[in-house]
């Protein structure tokens, strides 16, 4: 054989084994978490992956939502191919190619590309969270989104938001809660303007912003804005609970640091506030943290501020809707006009006035704060309790207890959010919600244990009407419970939906009292009828001190059927430990049709 | 020349807005913004019960060009993006003018890359003029604006 001959076979041998190493060395690199997380891979319960971007253009390769080795094989061939448009949706797989010695190509002219990244002018990303506003009962959960700092002179109300939402068309129908809970929609990214967003949640629907700042190089930043233009072509199906504003965000996040692995954390429910904690529990990502107060905030932090002569002068003024402000120096006159100003602008929104006497007296205090040369000084809100710092969402509670006589144990169980007498740092005073808590309950008497209620929803909303705002407080609780007919002798399960609404007053700093009207439909299969109907009127008081929360009802039921018709009396105490142990003591007697029920319990609480 | 430029850019975004004028009588003035994210409780509960947003806009082709439009990216020239900024905050602007400071200042100092504490005091002494009446809306007190930041320039 001659010598070229044996040349040509070694290097056709050196080839094939070079090939054979850059084959090993791709499935490593295509099997690394920086690649999976660029691509929102996760891994499967069957050992595979899948991607959560559902929309096919975000993928290259046939098969690519589920393999990401084929997918990037796919993209090294779109950089090697002269497909420039193609090319310029994927700004942050170049990079990534790039890294890793897998493409020799320049990155292509995108002039769209271009421009969002010139109208962004990115200098940081700020990871927000809008907080819950129970008496707006838009929001339970609260919200979160990313804002794009930007580089351009002003303020950061040049940023730019930037929201995963569902789109949901302009005529969503009455089963749009139902389809956003089982992926009937799609989500997207949208992008707007950080004064829209200020302007959307601060003062049209009251409710305050806290601003975390990411502590990212400026080649992460730019690696996020990369990836943000990636995602931002392509849709995932939309799930409330799971796959939602939220978890996105975590995944874009892991995208930018793969070694964060957010995403991972949530393989189940993905709460806003939750998903909050886990970035700030990464000290090296956090760089600082401002608050930024909701309208309704501002207008009762600058009327607790006023001296008593403001107060008086305040108070006139937006009941009389004359803004000539007599008695007063002109910085107090300054801050009641400017305070007034947001009330105003306030009941607009609330759709409390129209626009013509809105634009009137807007102009009429306007006119007055310019007339003046001095200005106010009350400081604006600029700290709150930070929601970030309460006690985690989910509840075990431990408790052992007497009904009539006989000693139980239970054990009980939520996995999220908020209790009345939870430690309510950080929650807005009032507010309840909880899901799908279960209790379990085991009697001395009898050897089993028997499911004794199952909380599918609680909202409970109090908030206090006083002379500026005159909130409805309501709430809605749908549960599964044991109930005992004493008619029948028998016992079993009943389900039932209350709905009530009313008012809440509040006596001082640490105590509200409130009155509800209440409908209550139950269903059953071992009562008589199966169903029955009742309405009810109910009292109670609500205190926080330091620690200690205390809750106090009395309510009278009258029913459909005779043994419905009850008196309940009820207390419920806890106590904190620390933000995460609680105890807790309650009693409830019920004057029931024939036999009345006393129950006493004790119980160890602990957040998770 | 420039100045006509700047005007040339607002007026075009003016006529852009028409057909938002067209969609109810709120303009552009004080209040069209709680018009635009729609008023009271019942469309908050359905837009955010599931944090969903109404529309199907996508991303990245979302420009705000007309008047009042809430959706798009701050993009373009000083007139515009000035335009754009007035439309969504002329509420807050307007006590900020007439006090001589504060957040909506500073940042149309921003845009309009003067100082923003002579802009301030320069604002709330002409204030009555900015603000002529309470039918004042985001296009006339851009063109103002502008206007006076061309002179403390």
């Amino acid at each position: 054989m001659s010598d070229i001959c044996r040349f040509f076979r070694s290097v056709f041998l050196a080839f094939f084994i070079l090939q054979a190493f850059a084959g090993t060395a791709r499935a490593e690199v295509s099997a690394s978490a920086a690649w999976l997380a660029l691509g929102h891979y996760q891994k499967t319960l069957f050992g595979g992956y899948e991607s959560t971007i559902d929309t096919p253009n975000f993928f290259l390769s046939a098969g690519g939502k589920y393999n990401p080795q084929d997918e990037l094989e796919a993209t090294i061939a779109l950089f090697q191919s002269n497909d420039y448009e193609k090319q310029c949706l994927f700004p942050a797989r170049y990079v990534f190619l790039k890294k890793h010695g897998l493409t020799a190509a320049k990155f292509p002219e995108c002039k769209e590309y271009e421009q969002f990244y010139h109208d962004l002018r990115p200098n940081g990303v700020t990871l927000l969270f809008t907080d819950a506003n129970m008496n707006n009962p838009s929001s339970l959960f609260g919200h979160t989104m990313i804002r794009i700092d930007t580089a351009r002179k002003g303020t950061q109300l040049l940023g730019h938001g930037v929201t995963y939402g569902a789109f949901m068309g302009e005529n969503p129908g009455p089963f749009y809660p139902l389809l956003g809970l089982f992926g009937g929609y799609y989500g997207g990214f949208t992008v707007k303007p950080y004064y829209e967003v200020v302007n959307t949640y601060n003062n049209i629907e009251n409710r305050d912003v806290w601003e975390v700042n990411l502590d990212f190089s400026r080649a992460e930043l730019d690696y996020f804005i990369a990836h943000l233009w990636e995602v931002g072509q392509a849709q995932s199906q939309y799930y409330f609970l799971t796959r939602n504003c939220s978890y996105l965000l975590l995944e874009n996040l892991d995208a930018v640091r793969p070694s964060l692995q957010l995403a991972r954390k949530f393989p189940v429910q993905v709460i806003p506030l939750d998903t909050m904690k886990a970035v700030q529990n990464i000290p090296e990502l956090n760089k600082g943290i401002n608050y930024r107060p909701s309208r309704q905030s501002k207008i009762r932090h600058r009327y607790k501020m006023m001296n008593e002569a403001q107060k008086e002068a305040y108070l006139n003024a937006i009941k009389t809707h004359d803004y000539r402000i007599e008695g007063l120096n002109e910085p107090e006159t300054a801050d009641v006009l400017e305070t007034a100003y947001q009330y105003v602008q306030y009941q607009y929104v609330a759709g409390k006035s129209d626009l013509k006497e809105y634009r009137k007296e807007s102009f009429a205090l306007l006119k007055e704060r310019n007339r003046l040369s001095q200005t106010g000084s009350i400081e604006e809100l600029s700290q709150n309790e930070e929601p970030m710092r309460g006690h985690d969402s989910m509840r075990a509670v431990l408790s052992a207890g007497a009904r009539n006589g006989k000693g139980f144990q239970q054990l009980a169980f939520r996995p999220a959010y908020h209790s009345w007498t939870d430690d309510n740092y950080g929650f807005v005073r009032g507010a309840e919600i909880n899901f799908l808590e279960t209790a379990i309950r085991h009697y001395d008497s009898r050897d089993k244990f028997v499911l004794q209620n199952l909380d599918i929803l609680s909202i409970r909303s109090i908030a206090p009407i006083d002379a500026m705002f005159a909130p409805i407080s309501f709430q809605i609780l749908w549960n599964v419970g044991r109930d005992y007919n004493p008619q029948s002798g028998r016992e079993g399960y009943v389900t039932a939906l209350k709905t009530g609404g009313g008012a809440t007053l509040r006596l001082n700093d640490n105590i509200m009292v409130y009155a509800l009207a209440n409908g209550i439909a139950g269903y059953g299969g071992f009562l008589d009828d199966n169903v029955y109907g009742a309405v009810s009127g109910e009292g109670g008081m609500l205190a926080s001190y330091k620690d200690w929360r205390l809750w106090l009802k009395a309510e009278k039921i009258y029913a459909s059927v005779k043994w419905k018709s009850q008196t309940v009396y009820y207390a419920e105490g806890a106590y904190s430990l620390s933000r995460n142990w609680a105890l807790a003591l309650s009693g409830r007697y019920e004057q029931n049709y024939g036999r009345d029920v006393e129950e006493g319990m004790f119980g160890v609480r602990r957040y998770f | 020349m420039k100045k006509i430029y700047l005007a040339a850019a607002v007026l075009g975004s003016m006529m852009m807005s028409a057909s938002a004028y067209a969609v109810d009588s709120t303009g552009c003035g004080l209040g069209s913004m709680a018009w635009k994210g729609e008023r009271g409780i019942g469309p908050q509960v359905l837009a955010a019960t599931t944090n969903g947003s109404f529309g199907t806009q996508t991303f990245g082709i979302t420009f705000g060009t007309s008047g009042c439009d809430p959706d798009g990216r701050i993009s373009g020239g000083t007139g515009r993006m000035a335009l754009a900024f007035l439309e969504n905050n002329l509420e807050q602007f307007a006590m900020d003018a007439a006090a001589g400071h504060g957040e909506t200042i500073e940042t149309l100092a921003g845009i309009l890359n003067v100082d923003s504490e002579k802009l301030g005091e320069q604002t709330k002494a002409r204030f009555a003029s900015i603000f002529y009446n309470e039918n004042a809306d985001a296009t006339s007190v851009t063109l103002a604006m502008i206007d006076l930041a061309h002179e403390i320039a």
